[in-house]
């Protein structure tokens, strides 16, 4: 998912082409180099999927601007008799572009105003881009390097220095390779995890509180189970059975364990929401039940789900480090769990030297964490029209 | 029942309705024996101190909550006989505007986009262009204007009277033939309520909408359905019904009377000079333990011992009047159960 690769770099740098010619084309050139940016460097860190994603955004936000001083005839104050109803195919895609631009760009704003929520974007963002382009900067160090081991010294362990910003480990590789390295696991395997559970949460939630009666029954009753079961020890059971050092099959662990508390959360949601009376006057107007979730109910969900995704993801990211620190998984170099486990091993708790081995894994997650808290501290602000105005 | 006085098919009628909620196990009996029919074009008032069962009366007619026993007949059929395309019709025949315009639009959608779902869902409209005709005129049905000022904003950015607009234009949308303003303009500022009341009293009249309008206060539904009817609401049942002149000035049932003698005058003098009718009691009996015979008795100043605490009083006509209503002192006597 995330990943510098030549192939990426092109399309990239294709998409980027694309949303700078949109911004040319429409003479809107800071919207277009803005957008030739975010596209190329979306492109190659997350190749075609975070091109394509980027892409779509940034026309979106470059048509709004060009569309702002453009008079819909249908905003007009004119009489009826003046207005021109008529709108081409074409002129409607624009016209809904622009609208979603101009979403994009308000929730932007949103972000930006609220402080602490943008700090933890950029840390968010820091960490996704250590990850991504870190390689590009920093080789990693794989076998240890005897040669570093200073005269006098009873180990390898070296406190940091301008040559090795956060200190050498046991084997004298540099900890910052590591911490770059370490991450890129871990932190996609969270995000799998997390959007797992989201979408199993949001699933069985919306259908148990809409359907009720057995399914609600079944589907609460499942959730209520998985939550009793202790989760450590099911995982010492599991270690037998599944294969630990796939990180596919741990985003799927992780996802099976954490979709239960956050599908009781959707399923209370949507059980205040069914209650609203706009809800009542869609089923008077007979507006159909898929209309009813995916119109009235799931766009006024969309920052609570969010949300604890966001939480679904901190959850996995300190169930996969605690299974390599306690043991549980065989240890697979590079990864922040296996650091903090080699430095415990290694004498940290005791040598004042080693302490640096693990002080850097620890701050990279406390860090990551608390990004990921202050992030979603701005969430509702920018899913919610209301807040996200600033009115 | 009082016969037609019209031969149109009533647009909905409820026979003997009575609808009853289980709360922990205790059974609430909100509705009982509500006979109603709502005549096209017409204006009913429901008036009646809270949790007497008007709302509930009200999203019963509206399709929203089924009968526990009794009938509701839709153009002179029961609606459970209706299916398919022909229930949807039926359903959005009926419409409903809330009384909470902070609650009742989607605060996600923009205007032009919450008129816009029911005409493409039941494609009431030809194309783009005529879609964006048609959300143009309703909302200037309903006063909104300029409309261009109106269609891309969310819901918050109105105010209050301008929502409770946009709901009654979506009502509109499905071209109802009965609305249910349920305590609509109550949570809106005074200034703006009267202006509401006249655009709902001019779309009666320009499209030939009927209109059952909830409310508990009587000076409302004076103004409102002067040329209407008010059916007076206590504890589920209804206790009198009738043409709003003759309900306002010459007040039959011992609780209407008390309703009536309690509403305050624009002229001071008149409201000075109105006798005050003192209850027996303030407190309005439970739902868990509603009062044998008439529900009313507890309170009511002509309480007659043997009599209102053993019969349950049926709404019938009175003599010389041209109401409808349920006490025993009024009507002839009849064998209570
Ligand atoms: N879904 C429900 N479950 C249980 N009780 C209900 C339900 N809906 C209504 N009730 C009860 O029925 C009674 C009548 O409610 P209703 O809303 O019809 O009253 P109302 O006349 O509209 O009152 P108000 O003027 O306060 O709006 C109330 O006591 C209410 O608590
Ligand atoms: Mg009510």
């Amino acid at each position: 998912m995330i990943g510098v690769s030549s192939v990426g770099l092109v399309i990239g740098l294709v998409c980027g082409g694309l949303a700078l010619a949109l911004g040319i084309y429409l003479k809107q050139l800071r919207p277009g180099i803005t957008g030739f940016i975010v596209c190329t460097i979306a492109g190659f860190g997350c190749s075609i999927i975070g091109g394509l994603i980027a892409l779509f955004v940034m026309a979106a936000v470059i048509i709004s601007h060009a569309y702002v001083d453009r008079q819909d005839p249908f905003t007009s104050r004119a009489k009826l008799e003046e207005v021109d109803f008529s709108e081409t195919t074409a002129q409607s895609t624009m016209r809904r572009l622009a609208n979603f631009g101009n979403t994009v760009r308000v929730s932007w704003g949103a972000l930006v105003r609220n402080k602490a929520g943008f700090i933890g974007f950029l840390g968010v963002t820091f960490f996704l881009a250590m990850s991504a382009f870190g390689p590009l900067f920093i080789e990693y160090e794989g076998s240890a390097q005897f040669s570093r081991r200073v005269d006098g010294a009873r180990s390898l362990f070296q406190a940091p220095s301008a040559e090795f910003p956060l200190g050498l480990d046991w084997q004298g590789r540099s900890v910052l390779s590591h911490v770059v390295y370490g991450g890129r696991i871990l932190i996609v395997t969270s995000i799998q995890a997390g959007l797992a559970a989201t979408a199993v949460a949001v699933l069985f939630g919306s259908l148990a509180a809409l359907m009720g009666g057995w399914v609600d029954g079944i589907l609460s009753a499942l959730a209520n189970f998985i939550l009793t079961i202790p989760q450590f020890p099911l995982l010492l059971v599991l270690a037998s059975v599944i294969q630990f050092t796939d990180p596919i099959q741990m985003a799927l662990l992780f996802g099976f364990l954490n979709w239960p508390t956050l599908m009781r959360a959707v399923r209370a949601q949507v059980l205040s929401l069914r209650e609203r009376d706009y809800v009542e006057a869609a089923f008077a107007l007979d507006l159909g039940l898929w209309h009813i979730i995916s119109r009235e109910v799931f766009p006024n969900m969309v920052s609570y789900i969010a949300v604890n995704l966001i939480f679904t993801v901190r959850t996995a990211l300190y169930g996969l480090v605690a299974l390599v620190v306690l043991g549980i998984v065989p240890l697979q170099e590079p990864d922040w769990g296996v650091m903090i486990f080699m430095g415990r091993s290694q004498g940290a708790l005791f040598s004042q030297e080693a302490i640096w081995m693990m002080l850097g894994p620890i701050l990279a997650i406390a860090l990551f964490q608390l990004s990921l808290v202050l992030f979603s501290r701005s969430l509702e602000e920018v899913f919610n029209p209301r807040l996200r105005s600033g009115l | 029942m009082m016969p037609n006085t019209t031969s149109t098919t009533p647009l909905i009628e409820l026979r003997g309705v009575h609808r009853q909620f289980e709360v922990d196990g205790v059974v609430l009996p909100v509705l009982q024996d509500i006979n109603l029919s709502v005549n096209p074009n017409e204006i009913i008032c429901l008036v009646g101190e809270s949790g007497c069962g008007k709302t509930t009366t009200g999203k019963i007619i509206a399709g929203l909550l089924g009968q526990s026993s009794g009938e509701v007949l839709v153009g002179g059929k029961p609606r459970e006989q209706y299916t398919g395309p022909e229930r949807s019709v039926l359903r959005r025949q009926l419409q409903i505007v809330h009384q909470d315009p902070f609650a009742s639009l989607n605060p996600a959608h923009t205007i032009g986009d919450i008129l816009s779902f029911p005409l493409k869902r039941h494609k009431l409209v030809k194309d783009r262009a005529d879609l964006r005709r048609r959300i143009w005129e309703l909302l200037t049905l309903v006063d909104l204007t300029p409309p261009g000022d109106i269609v891309n904003k969310y819901p918050h950015q109105l105010s209050g009277g301008q929502r409770q607009r946009v709901s009654i234009a979506r009502a509109l949308t499905v071209q109802p033939k009965l609305i249910v303003a349920d305590e609509a303009v109550s949570m809106v500022d005074v200034s703006i309520r009267v202006s509401i009341l006249k655009t709902l009293h001019r779309l009666k009249d320009e499209l030939g909408l009927a209109i059952v309008f909830i409310t508990h206060d009587l000076a409302l539904a004076k103004y409102f359905a002067w040329e209407g009817r008010i059916g007076v609401m206590y504890l589920g049942r209804m206790v009198e019904i009738g043409p709003t002149p003759d309900m306002i000035l010459n007040p039959q049932h011992p609780y209407t009377r008390a309703l009536m003698a309690a509403v305050p005058e624009a002229d001071p003098d008149i409201t000075r000079r109105k006798k005050h009718i003192e209850l027996r009691s303030d407190e309005i009996p439970r739902l868990s333990e509603i009062p044998h015979g008439c529900a009313f008795h507890p309170r009511c100043p002509q309480f007659l011992g043997g009599k209102c605490d053993v019969i349950v009083p049926p709404l019938l006509p009175v003599p010389g009047v041209t109401q409808t209503v349920a006490c025993v002192n009024l009507t002839p006597a009849t064998v209570g159960d």
